[in-house]
């Protein structure tokens, strides 16, 4: 649905997007991942046939975005960062316009912008003033906005932006939702999103491309350890005992007010799970267990880390880039 | 062409919407009622030469009202779509630049030609509370309107190409105006400066000046040297300012 090959684009001497390659399959829900000016905006609007790229190609739908912008943008549905919308229209009357200006006509237009407006439940809104919505309602114009038209490919850019965690939860349903009939490709910084919604994940940092994989894997292959929470009773020495355990990189003793009890802390180094380890030893040791808990990196852990470390590329794991 | 006549009755419709068409169609109503009634009395000092359309066009109220109408038509434009960030969800759908320029200037004159229509009752208004002594003169009324609609969409197309260089309204109105003022300027120059200097440069500057169109038009005389000149110079502007539009997407 989306082949990238080797865009670049600079403005004016800064370089927002530097040579990056990726893929989107059809029906695929991808996650643009990076933090701020990462070019994950830039990247959307070439995309989207609203500007061209310094250098590269890059196809959607089987059109070029440069060569063939109105086929491409045809195909696309398109929801630019902050929602920007005619603000003296009213709800229904610009969805009817952008459904006119995509090629829908009559009856059908009719019956489609009903639709949409239905889906991202602006229903109750569709006679008031845009400009009189609040950010969460632009929002979801916007969207219906991108839908109208049917898209093989939506591409939103931080489609959440601004909203509630109530109206951020409908707007993943629906992204899940619209995923038989779509391909998504949408950009966000929140991490939680991107695990909650993706099937895979771009993770782009300085204009490159740090990571491609999904989410599952993006953490199980990261170099951050995963910690193991242990409270156990026993005699003498526990941290040594815990910390000689292969793979256990560190262990940190907690104090606890319950007396017999003690709280351990251990990290382990990553791709090792000693948790059948810890338990065999407590066995012969004859301790006593009553809590063990493994706390696994989450993708803020890989974010953070990879944005960290960007400067350095040796630093990053080679499977993960 | 579909798609054209889609975004020209959006762009119709935010004209109408806004308060901007009413209070520049209440400005020059009031103004022309003042450039009319400098006509009328003009009429009845002594016998003139001219008939009340020349006289009407020649009121300096007739000006004042006429270089404000630009800037206040066209600032909006595309000033307005690139602060808001329209622009980008506009060129995201399959609309070509032509398309969205020519429906923008098309709106701009529809509007402009309806600023004229209450001054065409001013003329029949006095003919019928003088029960025809007032001459109209036909010739002179379809010089007069043919130019101010020609005028027109040359200082519109300018302010076309200056909303399209700014996201800044205000910006895009102080070079519009300042574009046409200084258009104007090159006839008044003429007028100043008189017969001092060479002929042949006074009938150059002729050839531009708005003051000596309006002059010869609202005498009933139709030159098509002006109209020529207007409407390849809008055609010029508008050009520029799909340039500009297009250049997003030629720009590296």
């Amino acid at each position: 649905m989306i082949d990238v090959q080797n865009l670049t684009k600079q403005y004016a001497g800064r370089t927002a997007v530097n040579n990056i390659s990726f893929q989107v399959e059809p029906g695929e829900i991808v996650g643009f991942l990076g933090p701020n000016g990462a070019g994950k905006s830039t990247t959307m609007r070439i995309l989207s046939g609203y500007m061209p790229a310094t250098s590269g190609r890059a196809q959607v739908a089987g059109f070029d975005v440069f060569q063939q912008s109105l086929d491409v943008r045809r195909s696309v549905g398109y929801m630019p960062e902050m929602a920007p919308l005619y603000t003296d229209m009213k709800v229904k009357e610009y969805l009817r316009f952008r459904a006119e200006l995509k090629g829908l006509g009559g009856l059908a237009m009719r019956k489609r912008v009903g639709e949409v407006m239905e889906l991202t439940g602006i229903n109750d809104m569709r006679r008031r003033l845009i400009g009189n919505l609040s950010k969460g309602y632009r929002q979801r114009v916007a969207l219906a906005d991108a839908l109208v038209h049917r898209p093989k490919l939506l591409i939103l850019d931080e489609p959440t932006n601004g909203l509630d965690p109530v109206q951020i939860r409908q707007v993943r349903d629906l992204l899940r939702n619209l995923k038989s009939k779509h391909t998504v490709l949408l950009s966000t910084h929140i991490l939680h999103e991107v695990e909650q919604t993706c099937d895979r994940v771009v993770m782009i940092h300085q204009g490159r491309i740090r990571a491609n994989d999904t989410p599952e894997n993006l953490t199980s292959q990261l170099r951050s350890t995963t910690l193991l929470h242990l409270e156990l009773e026993g005699v003498g020495n526990l941290a040594e005992k815990l910390a000689a355990l292969p793979g256990v990189r560190k262990t940190n003793e907690e104090k606890l007010l319950v007396h017999p009890w003690r709280r351990f802390t251990l990290r382990v180094e990553p791709g090792h799970d000693v948790r059948d380890a810890v338990l065999d030893l407590a066995l012969r040791q004859k301790w006593r267990v009553r809590e063990m808990h493994r706390q696994l990196p989450t993708l803020e852990d890989v974010f953070v880390e990879l944005s960290m470390n960007a400067g350095i590329p040796g630093d990053i794991p080679t499977h993960v880039l | 062409m579909r798609i054209f006549w889609i975004l020209l009755k959006k762009e119709l419709h935010s004209f109408f919407v806004s308060p901007v068409a009413y209070v520049v169609l209440a400005l020059v109503m009031v103004l022309n009622g003042f450039a009319f009634r400098a006509a009328l009395s003009v009429l009845e000092s002594a016998p003139s030469e001219g008939s009340i359309v020349s006289w009407t066009f020649h009121a300096m109220w007739f000006w004042l009202s006429y270089f404000f109408i630009f800037p206040l038509l066209t600032m909006r434009l595309f000033a307005e779509e690139k602060k808001l960030g329209t622009l980008e969800t506009l060129f995201t759908a399959p609309v070509r630049a032509w398309q969205v320029v020519g429906s923008k200037y098309l709106a701009s004159v529809i509007v402009y030609c309806v600023l004229w229509l209450p001054s065409l009752f001013n003329f029949k208004f006095s003919s019928w509370i003088s029960a025809g002594q007032v001459e109209v003169p036909a010739g002179a009324m379809q010089g007069a309107y043919l130019i101010l609609v020609v005028m027109g969409m040359f200082n519109l197309a300018v302010g076309c190409f200056a909303s399209s260089l700014t996201s800044n309204q205000i910006v895009a109105a102080i070079i519009s105006f300042t574009l046409s003022l200084m258009h104007f300027l090159l006839g008044i120059f003429i007028m100043v400066v008189g017969r001092k200097i060479s002929d042949s440069i006074v009938d150059v500057v002729n050839y531009f000046a708005a003051t000596e169109h309006i002059r010869i038009f609202t005498a009933g005389l139709i030159d098509s040297r002006p109209l020529a000149y207007y409407l390849s110079m809008s055609l010029l502007f508008l050009t520029f300012t799909h340039h500009i539009v297009e250049f997003r997407r030629w720009r590296p």
